[in-house]
């Protein structure tokens, strides 16, 4: 997605910084003062410039407690404005996850905030270049899981180092992806569980690391200390704690932990990119697929279900091209058909021009069929599955076979979503 | 232990009377590289199958280790461990974190980002001992801290400099104010009592078309406050034709670093003596020598 963000300050229209993804020339600054301009133009009259749109493209204004005016350039991809604004509220809680909400709001030094937003750009960048991106959570506001067997022995040890770390917040990811969790961890809001798990995967690789991040929502002015301390290859066990203990205390006792369950810990690194276990078998046309989780903000996704090369089974969608078909029928769903998640500080935007809000009734499946594959959706009260077929699956199985492979997937006694 | 306290008061009287921060000796003394280590010795026999355990089949990449694993020499080889603490340190986009991802065998960066908070790395190294011909495998534990988290967060610096065994400062080569700062940065972060290793690196040595330090201002560097200069280039080497690419390239800066590591240890434990305390013992011995006469 060729994208642009800006950031200004919304008092001076001062910019702070600008992102640009895609192959892309970068905007002349007169550019980002009109693009600005108009939007102070139309708040001196009291209205609110949200979004517009061109021939082919579309952007999108956020001032964030105001004092931070965001403005999202980007190729009209044909996805909802509900895309558009979970996007924007992301990247505003990057920032607050990296630097702060007070530094947001009351701006004293402009020169120190743009080098403090610097570090924020990894993680930005991340969220605009959706298409190369491993996972789902930045799109889906859930975050991204893998479905292990032996949760039982990971979670007892996890409890433990995080009991010692003197915390109740902790998991262990799998590149990016919770495996197990702490209680206190899965009550973080689904975008600080998406940011957090993004962050730590956006960091270069690393044996440990101890990262101040403010919860955006839980604890937007406050620090906390993120630890990660990596097990194996991939695997990193992660704690949000306070000022005790040491990063080094904590790795001396790692080994106490972790050692016992080391050959789970192996297991679970060799999930990926699978994501689930793999005595869940599904339909072999299967390509593809999104699982959400809307209750408890987890997401399953995995674009080769199976053991074996799927691309050897006549379908040549590379699994990039899998992954951004996905993405693309989510975006085209959420919105147009489905109702977006409800994001939290955004309680009131007026009408937009997602079509979900003037249907009558809530749509439970939707479809679509192109040459090469075809994408079949379905929703329940919790769930949301999205799948990718290949182009031989008849029209009249895609039905049932969704369903099944919905039933598969939660249904199961020891691993579930 | 104990003469290592007096002499510490005695080097400070030598300051107070030489006056100025400039003259300051932060490191201990340059070492002849070579003398406590074999520095080829990982292009032998027993060092290609000593680095076998810590490279992967293909012998082009290291492996990298989670912090519940570690490298298994071959049995025969009789070995010890020992593990060091290093503190990276230098101005923010000097390179700290790709010359990092360059010892560690990690991919470097393309794009220079700020690092956040801490990021540590585990870096294993087997180097053999010059006077007992004894292998060793050095475990470096580097810790590196964005600067702009240091300076936001008080718990950060504290955290890198709790027992760090060595400091790196590190310079960029085409950035003539990350050296010319590296004197009031050291004090900064240092002094010159403290018992910690002290060393340079220099680091987009690749890029010595746009260089802003000359060779020559490296050697009155390391002259005047007896630290060693190391170089590293911040690029990913992409002739993998020759085997171990990779490792030959950060073998001399891990080589120089754990001969020094190596060598704060002996003085330690009394097996070696300081260049100051070897002065000290030359004064006496003229001392005396007046006074017999």
């Amino acid at each position: 997605m060729a994208a642009y963000l800006l950031c200004l300050t919304t008092g001076g229209g001062v910019p702070l910084f600008s992102r640009t993804k895609g192959e892309i020339k970068t905007l002349p600054f007169a550019v980002i003062g009109t693009l600005n301009g108009v939007h102070m133009f139309a708040s001196t009259h009291n209205i609110e410039l949200l979004a517009t749109q061109t021939k082919d493209a579309k952007i999108a204004w956020k001032v964030c407690h105001g004092s931070i005016t965001l403005i999202l350039v980007t190729r009209d991809d044909g996805g909802s404005d509900a895309c558009l604004r979970h996007l924007l509220a992301a990247v505003f809680d990057a920032m607050v996850l990296l630097v702060g909400l007070d530094d947001l709001i009351n701006i004293k030094n402009v020169e120190r905030l743009k080098r403090e937003l610097k570090c924020c750009y990894k993680l930005i960048d991340c969220l605009l270049d959706q298409c190369n991106s491993q996972v789902f959570g930045d799109l889906t506001g859930a975050v991204d899981v893998v479905l292990g067997q032996e949760n039982t022995l990971l979670q007892g040890a996890l409890e433990g180092f995080v009991e010692y770390a003197d915390s109740t917040y902790g998991c262990l990811l799998v590149r990016g992806k919770v495996a197990v969790a702490t209680k206190k961890w899965w009550g973080l809001t689904g975008m600080e569980l998406v940011l957090i798990s993004l962050l730590v995967s956006t960091l270069p690789p690393g044996s440990s690391r101890d990262i101040p991040v403010f919860l955006p929502q839980g604890s937007p002015t406050v620090p906390h200390r993120l630890c990660t301390l990596q097990l194996t290859a991939g695997v990193e066990a992660c704690v949000l704690c306070g000022p005790a203990p040491s990063l080094a205390r904590l790795s001396d006792e790692l080994a106490r932990y972790w050692r016992p369950p080391y050959e789970s810990v192996r297991s679970l690194a060799q999930l990926h990119p699978r994501n689930f276990s793999h005595h869940l078998r599904i339909d072999p046309n299967i390509l593809g697929f999104v699982l959400v989780n809307t209750e408890a903000h987890r997401c399953l996704c995995s674009v080769q279900p199976r053991h074996e090369d799927s691309r050897r089974e006549g379908s040549n969608l590379s699994y990039t091209r899998r992954r951004a078909i996905l993405r693309s029928f989510y975006k085209h769903t959420i919105g147009h058909v489905y109702a977006p998640p409800r994001l939290k500080d955004d309680p009131n935007l007026g009408p937009t021009d997602d079509i979900s809000e003037r249907l009558l009734h809530r749509p439970q499946e939707t479809y679509m069929l192109f040459d090469a594959y075809k994408c079949y959706s379905l929703q329940t009260a919790v769930y949301r599955l999205f799948v990718l077929y290949g182009a031989q699956i008849p029209h009249y199985a895609l039905r049932s076979v969704t369903r099944k492979t919905l039933e598969i997937l939660t249904k199961d006694k020891q691993v579930r979503l | 232990m104990f003469s290592s306290v007096s002499y510490q008061t005695g080097c400070q009287e030598t300051h107070a009377s030489k006056s100025g921060l400039n003259l300051m000796k932060f490191g201990e003394m340059l070492i002849q590289p070579g003398t406590l280590l074999q520095y080829d010795w990982y292009k032998s026999w027993e060092g290609r199958e000593s680095l076998l355990s810590i490279l992967h089949r293909n012998m082009h990449h290291r492996k990298l280790f989670g912090l519940l694993e570690e490298p298994l020499l071959p049995v025969q080889f009789s070995s010890s461990d020992v593990q060091y603490k290093i503190f990276v340190s230098g101005r923010s986009g000097v390179g700290k974190t790709s010359a990092l991802a360059k010892l560690s065998g990690n991919e470097v960066p393309t794009m220079h980002s700020e690092t956040p908070g801490i990021q540590t790395q585990v870096v294993y190294w087997p180097a053999k001992l010059v006077q007992t011909n004894k292998i060793v495998m050095f475990r470096l534990h580097f810790w590196d801290a964005g600067d702009a988290a240091l300076k936001k967060f008080d718990h950060i610096l504290p955290a890198c400099k709790e027992n760090a065994d060595a400091v790196v400062f590190h310079f960029s080569f085409t950035d003539r104010g990350s050296f010319e700062d590296l004197p009031r940065h050291m004090a900064r972060i240092v002094s010159p009592s403290d018992n910690t290793c002290k060393l340079v690196l220099g680091t987009k040595y690749d890029q010595l078309a746009h260089s802003d330090v000359t060779h020559q201002e490296l050697r009155e560097f390391e002259q005047q406050y007896k630290i060693p200069v190391l170089k590293i280039a911040n690029i990913a080497n992409y002739e993998q034709s020759e085997l171990q690419t990779e490792v030959h390239e950060v073998a001399p800066v891990l080589n120089t670093l754990c001969e020094y590591l190596w060598r704060r240890d002996q003085v330690a434990a009394g097996v070696l003596q300081t260049e100051r305390q070897t002065d000290e013992q030359r004064h006496s011995d003229e001392d005396q020598m007046v006074l017999y006469f």
